[in-house]
C-alpha cells in the first residue's frame, strides 16, 4: 500500500509559512495514497509561478516547464505514453492568463489530466500583481486605482467549452480536496479542479476567513450531469461559493479516440524499416 | 539530342494551374526525362495569379527555370505577365474568344478553346487535363502514356470521371493537331530517373526514417505540406499528429512527447518558429530532443506567405535568449532533405539538444526527380535507458554531471527512475538551484556537448575543388549554384562551388582548409545582408570577395548568378 510518507520530499519548500499551497500539497499526497499511486506511476506537470513549484515538494517524476505552458506539455507527454497518471500544478495566473490559449483548447480536447488550479487572485511570486481571478476592484501596487478587469471565472469558461469533470475545493478542507482530486484522477479526460487558497503575502482581501465565511459544500441534491445547473452555480447568485463537483459526465477522452494507442503506448512501438519501405515504394 | 525547354502554366487560383503541372511533371518523369516543377502561387484561395514553370531536360537539371518556349495562359492576365519572358520563337496557348484581338493575332499565340473543349469533354473541372494534353502533344509526348498518368493520378476517381479525363485528353491533343512547336522532340521512352518528388515530401519522409512518432503543429505556409505528407503516411505508421492552437503549443507539446519518450517534431515557417523560440530554450535547458522543421518565407511579420527565402540563418542560429547547444541543417534537395532530416531525430536524441531544418517555399514546393535512393534505415538506436541500465535507479539523478555532458537520459512512469526535469536552472536531480557553483557547472556541462557534436558534423560539399573562384551557398541554392558554376566554367572562368548543409556547429575547419586556396569566394544567397557570408567570417576569418543576392521571394537562376560574377569578376 502506498502511504503519504512515500510522496515525502527532502527538497526544502520555498512556500511562505500559511500559504495554502500547504494544504494543497498534503491533500495530493493523501489522494494518491488513497489511489494506491506510488510516486513513479504519476507525472506531474507545471508551469511557473508558486503552485508550479509544487512538484518539487513531493517525490515524483515531474516536468516543471515554462509560464503557462503545462498543458501542451501535459498534452504531448499524456499522448506518448497515456498509462502515465498526469497532473498539472498550475496557478490562476499560468493557467488562466498566459496559458489561457492552451487551457480552452486542452479542455476541447479533453485530454485526460487532472488540473489543479491553485487559485488565490493575485501573482505571488512577482510580488503582488493582479491575477485574471482578481475581483474587480482590487487595489494592488500596479492597479493602484483598482483592477479595471472584470474576473476570470474558470468553472463558467471550462463548462460553456464542454468540460466533463469541473470541481472547485479550498485550501483549508482538506478532507473535501483530497476525495476531489481522488475523483479528478479517477475521472477519464481533462478534470479541471479549481482550488481557492489564500495568498497570505498579497492578497489581503481573500483572507483564509473570508473564504471560510462563504465557501460551502454543494447541495446533496446537486445533480452533477445537468450541465445548466453546473453553470447556475458557477454564475454565484448571492456571496456563497460552492464547493465539490459541479458537474461529471464520462467521455471518451482524447487518447481513448486514437486508435493506434489501444495496443500499447506511442513510446513502446518499436521502429519497423518495412513499414517505411511499404510507403517508399509506393 | 539534348532537350531542356521551360513550360510555364498559369491562370487565377483555384483554376487547378498545380495539377496541370503535376500531371506533365508526372508524364515526363515516366519518360524516363529529367524535370523541375515550380510553383509559383499567391496567398489568396481564388482569383490572383498562379503559375507553375517546367524545366524538362534529357540531362539532369537541378535549378529553377531559365527561358520560357512555351506558355499555356488559362487566362489574358498570364499572357501578359509573361508574354515579354517568351523566348524567340516560343509559343503561347491561349483561351479561345469570339473576339479575336490583337494579343490572339500574335504570331506566337495559339487559341486554344481550353473551356469548351473540357466542357465537351464532361464539365470545366477538365479544363486542367484539356491543357496539359495540347501542351503534352506539342512537345511530342505520346498520348498514351499521358492517359496512364491520368490513370494512376485519378485513381481515386469513378470510372465516369475517369473517362471523361481521357475524353479531355484526347480533345487536348487534338486541338494541338495543326501546330508545329519548334523544340518538339522524338520521346525515346526510357525508364524513370529516380523519384519525382518535392522537399515536403522528402523531411517527411525523413522523419519517419528517424523514427518520428508524434507531430504537432500549427498550419503555416509553406510548411504544411510537411505535416499533410505525415497525414497521408500515418495510417500505416505509429505516428500521431496533432494541430495545436498556436506555434507555442505545438513546440511544447512535442517536448512533452519527446521527453515521454518519442521522437517528435514540429514544423513551422518564420512567424511560427518566432513563438516557437521560448519552447526552443524549454527544449534546451531541459535537455529535451526535438527537431523544428522551418520552410523560410520572406519576412518579416507575415512577408510574403507564399514565396521562398532564406533568410533566417543567423535567426535560428541564435534564436532564444541565453547559449546552448543546437543543430542547424539546411538541405539543398530532396534527397538531402530526407538524409538530413533522419539524421537530425538521431542526433537530436543521442545529444539532447535541439535540431533546426532549414527548409524553404521553393525546395518544399516544388518537383523534382531525386536519383538517390531512399532507403529505410535498418535500425534506430534508441538513446534513452531504463531502471536495467542503472546502478541505482532509485537514486536516478536526470542531470547527472558527465565530462560528455550527455546525462543517462530515462523516462518518465518507465521504471523505478523518478525524472524531474526543470525549466530552472537545476541541480543533478532536477531541483531548481540558485547556487552559483551548480549554474557553472550546468552551463558546462550543456555546452560540453558541442565537442562530440562537431564530430558529427559533415564538411560542406565541394563542386571543383581547387578553383580559383568559389561560389559558396546553403540549403536550397544548391541546384542554381551547381548550374551557375557549370555555365561559368563553360565560359572559361576557374570556378567551383561550396554548399553548406551542416550549418551549425559550423565545420570552421572544413571550410578553412577549402577557402584557403581559392583566390576569391562569393556567397551565393536569397537574403539581403549575405548572412552565411558573415558566418564563415565569424567563424574562419575568412571574407567574402562579394555576394550575389536576391530577396524578392522568387528563386535564383543560374543565369542571375552567372551574370552577378560576370559583372563582379570586370
Amino acid at each position: 500500500m502506498v502511504s503519504t510518507n512515500d510522496y515525502r520530499s527532502d527538497y526544502p519548500n520555498h512556500w511562505c509559512p500559511g500559504c495554502g499551497n500547504f494544504g494543497i500539497l498534503d491533500a495530493m499526497k493523501s489522494a494518491l495514497a488513497a489511489l494506491d499511486l506510488p510516486p513513479e506511476k504519476i507525472l506531474i506537470v507545471s508551469g511557473i509561478g508558486q503552485a508550479a513549484k509544487t512538484p518539487h515538494f513531493l517525490e515524483c517524476n515531474c516536468f516543471h516547464s515554462l509560464h503557462g505552458r503545462a498543458l501542451p506539455i501535459a498534452t504531448g507527454a499524456k499522448i506518448a505514453n497515456h498509462l502515465m497518471t498526469v497532473l498539472v500544478s498550475t496557478g490562476d495566473g499560468d493557467c488562466y492568463g498566459e496559458g489561457g490559449n492552451h487551457f480552452m483548447h486542452a479542455i476541447r480536447r479533453n485530454i485526460d489530466v487532472t488540473v489543479l488550479a491553485h487559485n488565490n487572485g493575485v501573482y505571488g511570486l512577482t510580488k503582488g500583481q493582479a491575477s485574471p481571478t482578481s475581483m474587480e476592484g482590487i487595489q494592488t501596487k500596479i492597479q493602484p486605482g483598482g483592477v479595471i478587469a472584470g474576473a476570470f471565472n474558470p468553472l463558467a469558461v471550462a463548462l460553456s467549452l464542454g468540460a466533463k469533470f469541473v470541481a472547485r475545493g479550498f485550501s483549508g478542507e482538506g478532507e473535501q480536496l483530497s476525495n476531489l482530486i481522488q475523483a479528478g484522477i479517477r475521472h477519464s479526460g481533462f478534470a479541471l479542479i479549481d482550488i481557492l487558497q489564500p495568498c497570505v503575502s498579497f492578497n489581503r482581501l481573500n483572507t483564509h476567513k473570508w473564504y471560510k465565511d462563504r465557501i460551502e459544500p454543494i447541495e446533496e441534491n446537486h445533480d452533477e450531469t445537468d450541465l445548466i445547473a453546473a453553470l447556475q452555480l458557477t454564475l454565484g447568485a448571492d456571496d456563497r461559493i460552492p464547493t465539490g463537483i459541479y458537474y461529471r459526465r464520462e467521455s471518451p477522452s482524447y487518447t481513448d479516440r486514437i486508435d493506434k494507442l489501444s495496443e500499447k503506448p506511442l513510446k513502446d512501438h518499436r521502429y519497423r524499416p518495412e513499414l517505411l519501405e511499404a510507403l517508399l515504394s509506393d | 539530342m539534348t532537350v531542356d525547354i521551360s513550360v510555364l502554366i498559369g491562370g487565377e487560383a483555384g483554376q487547378g494551374i498545380q495539377t496541370v503541372g503535376l500531371l506533365m511533371a508526372r508524364t515526363c518523369h515516366r519518360a524516363g526525362l529529367y524535370v523541375i516543377a515550380v510553383n509559383d502561387f499567391e496567398s489568396r484561395i481564388r482569383g490572383g495569379h498562379s503559375f507553375i514553370q517546367l524545366r524538362i531536360s534529357t540531362r539532369p537539371v537541378h535549378g529553377p527555370p531559365q527561358t520560357l518556349h512555351l506558355m499555356v495562359a488559362l487566362d489574358d492576365r498570364t499572357y501578359e505577365l509573361h508574354q515579354p519572358d517568351l523566348t524567340e520563337g516560343g509559343l503561347a496557348l491561349i483561351p479561345k474568344k469570339d473576339d479575336a484581338d490583337t494579343i490572339a493575332q500574335h504570331h506566337q499565340c495559339k487559341m486554344v478553346d481550353f473551356e469548351g473543349l473540357a466542357q465537351k469533354a464532361g464539365g470545366r473541372i477538365l479544363t486542367n487535363t484539356v491543357a496539359a494534353g495540347t501542351s503534352l502533344a506539342l512537345l511530342g509526348a505520346p498520348l498514351d502514356l499521358f492517359e496512364n498518368v491520368l490513370k494512376t493520378t485519378f485513381d481515386h476517381l469513378a470510372e465516369k470521371r475517369l473517362a471523361q479525363n481521357a475524353q479531355a485528353a484526347q480533345y487536348g491533343y487534338a486541338a494541338a493537331k495543326d501546330e508545329t512547336f519548334k523544340w518538339s522532340w522524338r520521346w525515346e521512352m526510357t525508364s524513370p530517373k529516380g523519384r519525382l518528388i518535392d522537399g515536403a515530401h522528402a523531411v517527411a519522409f525523413g522523419a519517419l526514417a528517424g523514427d518520428c512518432r508524434f507531430s504537432a503543429f500549427y498550419p503555416m505556409s509553406p510548411a504544411t505540406g510537411i505535416v499533410q505528407r505525415l497525414v497521408d503516411m500515418a495510417p500505416t505508421v505509429p505516428l500521431v499528429i496533432e494541430q495545436a492552437e498556436d506555434e507555442i503549443a505545438a513546440v511544447n507539446m512535442v517536448i512533452g512527447a519527446a521527453f515521454a519518450g518519442v521522437r517528435a517534431m514540429t514544423a513551422t515557417s518564420g512567424g511560427g518558429f518566432s513563438l516557437m523560440t521560448e519552447g526552443l530554450g524549454l527544449a534546451a535547458i531541459t535537455e529535451t530532443p526535438i527537431v523544428i522543421v522551418n520552410a523560410q518565407r520572406p519576412g518579416p511579420a507575415t512577408g510574403l506567405p507564399t514565396r521562398t527565402t532564406q533568410a533566417d540563418l543567423q535567426f535560428v542560429i541564435h534564436a532564444s535568449q541565453d547559449e546552448f547547444p543546437r543543430f542547424v541543417f539546411a538541405p539543398g534537395t530532396p534527397f538531402e532533405a530526407f538524409s538530413v532530416t533522419a539524421r537530425a531525430f538521431e542526433l537530436s536524441d543521442r545529444f539532447q539538444v535541439p535540431a533546426i531544418i532549414l527548409v524553404d517555399q521553393y525546395l518544399n514546393d516544388s518537383l523534382f526527380v531525386a536519383e538517390e535512393s531512399f532507403e529505410a534505415p535498418e535500425a534506430v538506436t534508441p538513446f534513452t535507458v531504463t531502471d536495467d541500465d542503472l546502478d541505482d535507479a532509485k537514486h536516478y539523478r536526470r542531470y547527472e554531471l558527465k565530462d560528455s555532458g550527455i546525462s543517462p537520459r530515462a523516462l518518465p512512469c518507465n521504471g523505478r527512475a523518478l525524472v524531474k526535469v526543470c525549466s530552472d536552472e537545476h541541480d543533478e536531480e532536477g531541483h531548481i538551484t540558485e547556487d552559483a557553483e551548480i549554474r557553472d557547472a550546468m552551463v558546462e556541462k550543456r555546452h560540453a556537448k558541442y565537442d562530440a557534436m562537431r564530430r558529427h558534423i559533415r564538411p560542406p560539399e565541394v563542386i571543383h575543388a581547387g578553383s580559383d573562384i568559389l561560389l559558396v551557398c546553403w540549403g536550397s541554392m544548391r541546384g542554381a549554384m551547381e548550374e551557375a558554376v557549370n555555365q561559368l566554367r563553360a565560359d572559361g572562368i576557374n570556378c567551383g562551388g561550396i554548399h553548406v548543409v551542416d550549418v551549425w556547429p559550423f565545420p570552421d575547419a572544413a571550410v578553412s582548409e577549402i577557402l584557403a586556396n581559392a583566390a576569391q569566394f562569393f556567397v551565393v544567397e536569397q537574403n539581403r545582408t549575405a548572412q552565411l557570408g558573415h558566418l564563415i567570417r565569424q567563424q574562419t576569418g575568412y571574407r567574402y570577395t562579394d555576394a550575389v543576392l536576391k530577396c524578392n521571394g522568387r528563386p535564383m537562376r543560374a543565369g542571375e548568378i552567372t551574370e552577378a560574377i560576370k559583372t563582379k569578376l570586370k
